[in-house]
């Protein structure tokens, strides 16, 4: 039975959605498991999660750089005998598993949409398969696909432990100097439940206003197709498919999104697809749940004044 | 009005891909031989010299720690290759004398049947086949397959493969190349460094080999710089393929001609399809069109679709499925297209990038093989005693001129000018050509330049079949297929002037397989804008045929090829 250590990504002062998704996973799983915190005061942050908790709360952990946290995890996996370190997908995370991997002599896995203690799932070939992926080293790493399991809250009493913060010298060579913050409105999209998409069907840039009055209405996140992010309308951060983000959402509404490969690698995950497009003859309504052949500038409106009426 | 695509000439110049050295000495990285491109050519010459460094290890020493290096802008060694292609293995054979036999090298079998067909829009009528494209004795390979085993091989004898490495300048100082700077990984649409920002740097070699293949960006500029373009322009074929897994094994390769091309002279629509077998259940299909096409609305891609739509294409692949597809162009302009000279001080060029391609014969690998050994062993010259480093690289030019490169594309050097005169005045040409072992014509036929041709217009485009995402494909499901994965926010590597007539934008939009240019809003002066998708370019190289100019993207972008 694995004996498995999750790692709890936090930002100000909540544990990433993703994190908890992939705790939930591990409590699935059976056998037994942890967290870890790991941070300056986040002692607050570990009792909100469930299960048993490892916190490493020091102030030389207040910037989110790598290293110490592979010190910390390095130095509780081999303490506590864990054999399995999973994590949820994100910038920090890919550099901490890494580091990690290497630091143990660690077999890594990544873009996992699942695993059942022994084995992971992970699509390939531009998510044309879904392959089987195993680890031959002893202590097996593993990051999970952005979105791929639901985020259900331990509904237990965290019970948390302090974890020894030993830094190695190298570790602390690193110093944060400056941290920016994308500006952002709402939900980023990779947490978002719910996504407005606007596609080149919108028209013009001010047109996006829809996507993102809509948006509000749901209270979701608006995202943007390639094309549009090409011609200047709408942020690179905000771009699903291939060679942007890849979300799976509960609702993808698609406005104006011809729905090219390109795009729904991106966005097949979603649980609920709906389109709105004028042309029938559209790709996207290959793969939607629900497909409205129609004029957007007609029916985007009327929608978001029905989904407020009902909301009030 | 008419309009030549030459008339609007991209904005860019010879000395944009040639500069002086600029890292200090201290930190450059020295390599004994360089080499520029990780395709048939370009290995072949690694594993000629890794042979020699084995067979005289103390000559070696003299080259230092890495005797030889290849730069390859693709993600790994064959992800940017595409061919058809019936391989001659001469070439191979001579490389690989005592060490390997035919059977260990990675192809699907020797031709056994072919066949040539003469294509109408419902019919196919078996033509003879012209003496040559006959492929006795040829085998069927996969080029990007062939190249990831070369690289193998180069790599066991010592040879340094450097991958996701684009060479964006060519280094020559006091008239002298002296190696190659790579290109910046890491910027923004703007140019600006972003976290992930690592500079370029100055590689200096001995002997730098350019092996570039197709529309090669530092050979252009380094034929313009040193002078040796020949008497006339390089003209180019673009090929779409597909490669499918098949339900049914299909016995013989195929060529056509004619349908879906127009034969009449006026439209100088030069080309054909090809569908090969590889093994037992794949099949690969393939259109290829001379550049020198004058249709706005042509496009090889749609052409491509509209064959498999044909009774006789469609049931061979009936039941299957695509599994990648690719494009790139070809050199056709053959012999009377060469280059004056195939070296310059320090410097040596070889395979497509110089033009060694028989367009009747449809093959070209075999001779950037030889091409590439001939090129290693003048390189090597350079080390003996008592010779000098410009004859040993002039031996280069006396070996080529003797080779069987330069017999065979003597011989066939008038056929491609001949189809400019139509389908059926060619052919017929083509075999007086044949006939006579190229003494006849008594007067060389010149080429000229594709961006030359005037432009007409026609209302092709309506008859394209439309996309079912399983027979037929549209270009952005195909630009997925080439497994593209390239990052949206990295400078545009497409240099074109960007407000053009009509005409011209359509032409533009219509040829690239790859959906990258599109035609934008009216200027109200007759002239459009064009808009750019550069993260879709798969690197075919068309738009420098056909009045812009391709420069190579940051290292590792563009298709990942494997069986193609």
């Amino acid at each position: 039975m694995a004996k498995t250590l999750v790692f709890l990504e936090h930002h100000e002062g909540a544990v990433q959605k993703g994190s908890l998704g992939v705790l939930a996973k591990a409590a699935q799983i059976g056998g037994e498991f942890a967290g870890a915190v790991v941070g300056s005061e986040v002692r607050a942050v570990a009792e909100s999660a469930g299960g048993t908790v490892w916190v490493a709360d020091d102030a030389r952990l207040a910037a989110p750089l790598p290293q110490p946290r592979v010190d910390v995890l390095a130095k509780l996996v081999r303490d506590e005998g864990y054999d399995t370190v999973l994590f949820a997908q994100s910038v920090l995370a890919a550099d901490i598993a890494a580091g990690l991997a290497a630091r143990l002599g660690a077999g890594l896995n990544w873009g996992l949409v699942d695993f059942d203690g022994e084995t992971g799932t992970a699509p390939a070939l531009q998510d044309t398969v879904v392959v089987d992926v195993g680890w031959s080293t002893p202590v097996r790493i593993g990051i999970f696909r952005a979105g791929a399991l639901d985020a259900e809250a331990l509904t237990d009493t965290a019970d948390v432990r302090d974890a020894a913060v030993q830094l190695e010298d190298f570790s602390t060579a690193a110093e944060m100097v400056e941290q920016a913050h994308a500006e952002q409105q709402g939900p980023s999209i990779e947490d978002a439940e719910i996504i407005v998409a606007g596609g080149r069907g919108l028209g013009e840039p001010e047109k996006f206003a829809l996507a993102e009055e809509l948006a509000r209405a749901l209270g979701g996140a608006v995202a943007a197709t390639r094309a549009v992010v090409d011609a200047g309308w709408y942020p690179y951060s905000a771009q699903v498919g291939q060679t942007g983000k890849t979300v799976s959402p509960k609702l993808y509404v698609a406005l104006g999104i011809s729905g090219a490969i390109q795009h729904k690698v991106g966005m097949q995950g979603s649980n609920v697809i709906v389109a709105i497009n004028k042309d029938p003859n559209a790709p996207i309504f290959e793969y939607s749940d629900l497909g409205v052949v129609g004029d957007l500038h007609e029916i985007v409106p009327r929608l978001t004044e029905l989904v407020r009426s009902r909301k009030s | 009005m008419s309009i030549r695509p030459s008339e609007y000439p991209p904005p860019w110049s010879t000395s944009d891909a040639i500069a002086a050295p600029t890292d200090p000495v201290e930190e450059r990285i020295d390599v004994g031989f360089l080499i520029v491109g990780a395709g048939p050519a370009g290995l072949a010459a690694a594993i000629r010299l890794g042979q020699l460094i084995e067979e005289s290890p103390a000559t070696a020493e003299r080259l230092g720690e890495v005797p030889v290096a290849v730069l390859e802008k693709g993600k790994a060694p064959g992800a940017h290759l595409l061919s058809g292609a019936v391989v001659n293995p001469r070439g191979l054979q001579r490389l690989f004398k005592g060490r390997k036999r035919i059977e260990e090298m990675p192809f699907y079998g020797e031709v056994h049947g072919e066949s040539v067909l003469f294509m109408t829009k419902r019919r196919a009528v078996r033509i003879p086949t012209p003496p040559t494209m006959v492929n006795h004795r040829n085998y069927v390979a996969s080029v990007s397959q062939l190249g990831r085993w070369l690289a193998e091989e180069a790599e066991e004898l010592g040879v340094t493969i450097l991958p996701e490495t684009s060479a964006e300048q060519l280094l020559v100082d006091g008239g002298r190349v002296i190696g190659v700077r790579t290109g910046d990984r890491g910027r923004g649409r703007g140019g600006e460094e972003l976290g992930n920002f690592e500079p370029g740097s100055d590689i200096a070699a001995r002997v730098t080999i350019l092996a570039e293949g197709t529309q090669g960006h530092l050979t252009g500029a380094a034929l313009e710089r040193f002078g040796l373009r020949g008497e006339n322009p390089q003209v180019w074929a673009l090929g779409v393929k597909e490669v499918w897994r098949v339900a049914k094994p299909l016995d013989q390769v195929i060529h056509t001609m004619g349908w879906p091309l127009r034969a009449a002279k006026r439209y100088r629509e030069f080309g054909g399809s090809f569908v090969y077998p590889m093994g037992d259940d794949m099949v690969t299909i393939g259109m290829v069109v001379g550049l020198d096409y004058r249709d706005t609305e042509l496009s090889v891609h749609d052409l491509l679709q509209e064959l498999k739509t044909h009774p006789r294409i469609k049931r061979i692949l009936e039941g299957g499925e695509r599994v990648q597809w690719g494009a790139k162009t070809i050199p056709e302009g053959g012999f009377v297209a060469l280059p004056s000279h195939f070296h310059a001080p320090g410097l040596l060029l070889c395979g497509d990038g110089v033009g060694l391609v028989n367009v009747p014969a449809l093959k070209g690998i075999h001779y950037a093989v030889e091409s590439g050994r001939l090129a290693a062993e003048a390189a090597w010259r350079t080390l003996a005693r008592g010779e000098s480093m410009r004859s040993a690289l002039a031996s280069y030019d006396e070996s080529l001129r003797r080779s069987f490169i330069w017999s065979d594309l003597r011989e066939v050097r008038n056929m491609r000018q001949a189809f400019g005169r139509g389908f059926y005045v060619g052919g017929a040409l083509a075999g007086a050509m044949t006939a006579s072992k190229g003494r006849f014509p008594p007067r060389d036929a010149p080429t000229e330049r594709d961006a030359d041709q005037s432009l007409i217009g026609t209302d092709r485009a309506a008859s394209y079949p439309a996309a079912d995402g399983k027979l037929v494909f549209d270009k952005l499901s195909s630009v997925f297929a080439s497994g593209n994965r390239t990052r949206d926010d990295q400078p545009n590597h497409i240099r074109i002037q960007e407000k053009v007539p009509r005409e011209l934008a359509e032409l533009w939009a219509h040829m690239c397989p790859a959906q990258v240019y599109e035609v934008g809003e009216a200027d109200g002066d007759g002239t459009v804008r064009v808009k750019l998708a550069p993260s879709n370019c798969v690197q075919c190289g068309a738009i420098t045929a056909k009045g812009g100019r391709l420069t190579p993207p940051e290292g590792g972008s563009g298709p990942e090829y494997t069986v193609t």
